[in-house]
């Protein structure tokens, strides 16, 4: 403690030779998120996680028009009214005719929206797994629901839930606020000052080109943040996979300037530190991409400066 | 013609907090901005935020080797050092109570199962974690391979301890 004060000390006063960065950590801070946000440090301390109502305390809601030759398969769904504030959380079934719905798990949404249970709610765009709308846990696992096969066996219900530990702001559709404000913290834009030598763009080498590959194509769905245990459990002040993912995708960028700071903003013990490599992002993302890796590589680059 | 700043120095303190140099201000204070509450048309949702439940978690997460292995080396860390703590102390207080607590303890306590599963476990899962501070084998499917490699070298080190 000490030492780490010291060395901040010594940072201040010589700007020129600071203290190694691997000694210029800061400290946690709680709540600090929450400052001139009272209601959110009052919601944050009431709230708790308990279990939805399960399946077989609810009704069924069955299918429309049920033929002889048809493949029915049984959906139990996350709901939550906030019109009824009171009322807890429960898992609703809906049965579906696999054969008049389409393949993706949206279609199935879709359906039983449009037809059984229109109060069914849940956010949804491009239905091509590009614009990270529909982004739910569907058995067990985060994901697109616009890419996530139906599985056609009718013998195995399928579980579809929101995005585990987020504050659900009704059914299936998950309070990203949090998630958005982490993302800006970053600064996700080009930090240049020194003009373009030839004053027309600003070039950048093929190899460091092939450096961003891996990171630019990240959809921001928060599937990989929200599969993070550690970011269950420190939301405020971890910043997830996602945003780590997009803050590495700047700091490997050629054309910025403000590497340091960058590096900087994560030398402390809580927004990167909080990653034990569980390693649930890169297992879960629905593009692909490899979280993890990046978050390795900004530790490395920041243990040896 | 005012040059571009080197990378060695920090820029300028802004003048809104001329005290602080920015490479030294917490990251929560740093760059995000507070949302007004007091707007008559978020007061609703401000509200409703008091409400909402929490998505559930650790329930409904599919089992997957990834998050298992970790809690598995977190709790086995958990309980070896606990243990070592609690051994430490006592072997400090021992005399004193006229109890004789020594080094065989240690060692008897070792030969039994849930200790030689709890250490093979940490240490192999410890290496596959060293090769992640590097940077190697973090896709899909080495994490899958290292992670059931693991888990089977922790069995077979067990049963070769407890048969030797």
């Amino acid at each position: 403690m000490a030492l780490r004060l010291a060395s901040r000390r010594l940072a201040l006063a010589s700007a020129t030779a600071p203290a190694p960065r691997i000694f210029a950590r800061g400290m946690a801070s709680v709540l600090e998120h929450t400052k001139g946000e009272p209601l959110s440090t009052v919601s944050e301390l009431l709230s708790s996680t308990t279990a939805p109502t399960p399946p077989s305390k609810t009704s069924t809601i069955k299918e429309p028009e049920p033929e002889k030759s048809s493949k029915i398969k049984t959906f139990h769904i996350y709901r939550w009214n906030p019109d009824e504030p009171s009322s807890k959380p429960k898992m609703q079934s809906y049965t579906l005719d696999l054969n008049k719905t389409g393949p993706m798990m949206l279609d199935a949404l879709i359906r039983i929206k449009n037809e059984v249970d229109p109060t069914l709610t849940f956010r949804r765009s491009c239905r091509e797994g590009i614009c990270g709308s529909c982004a739910m846990n569907i058995d067990g696992v985060n994901t697109l629901a616009c890419l996530c096969r139906i599985p056609t066996e009718t013998t195995k219900e399928s579980r579809i839930y929101p995005l585990p530990h987020t504050y659900v702001v009704k059914d299936l559709v998950p309070d990203l606020t949090q998630f958005y404000k982490q993302y800006k913290s970053i600064k996700p834009y080009l930090q240049r000052t020194t003009p373009p030598p030839d004053g027309r763009e600003y070039r950048q080498s093929h190899e460091d080109r092939r450096k961003l590959d891996g990171l630019y194509e990240c959809i921001l769905c928060a599937c990989c943040s929200t599969s993070c245990p550690s970011y269950w459990w420190n939301q405020e002040e971890y910043l997830g996979p996602a945003v780590l993912l997009q803050s590495y995708r700047w700091i490997a960028d050629s054309r910025d300037e403000k590497t340091e700071q960058r590096k900087d903003a994560l030398n402390n013990s809580m927004t990167l530190y909080r990653c034990h490599t569980i390693l649930n992002c890169s297992r879960t993302c629905p593009k692909g991409l490899n979280p993890a890796l990046a978050i390795a590589e900004i530790k490395k680059s920041l243990a040896f400066a | 013609m005012s040059s571009a700043p080197s990378a060695g120095n920090p820029p300028p303190p802004s003048p809104t907090r001329p005290h602080q140099r920015p490479t030294l201000t917490p990251p929560s204070l740093a760059a995000t901005e507070s949302m007004k509450e007091n707007d008559a048309g978020t007061s609703i949702l401000a509200r409703q935020r008091l409400n909402r439940p929490v998505a559930p978690h650790l329930m409904i997460y599919k089992a997957q080797i990834t998050w298992y292995l970790s809690g598995l080396n977190r709790i086995t860390g958990c309980l070896l050092s606990g243990g070592f703590y609690v051994f430490g102390a006592l072997y400090l207080v021992a005399p004193y109570i006229g109890w004789h607590l020594e080094t065989a303890v240690l060692a008897a306590a070792f030969a039994k199962w849930p200790a030689v599963l709890k250490v093979g476990a940490k240490v192999f899962n410890g290496v596959r974690h060293l090769t992640w501070d590097t940077a190697s084998m973090i896709d899909n499917k080495k994490v899958n391979q290292t992670g059931w490699t693991v888990v089977g070298l922790t069995v077979v080190s067990a049963l070769l301890l407890a048969f030797l």
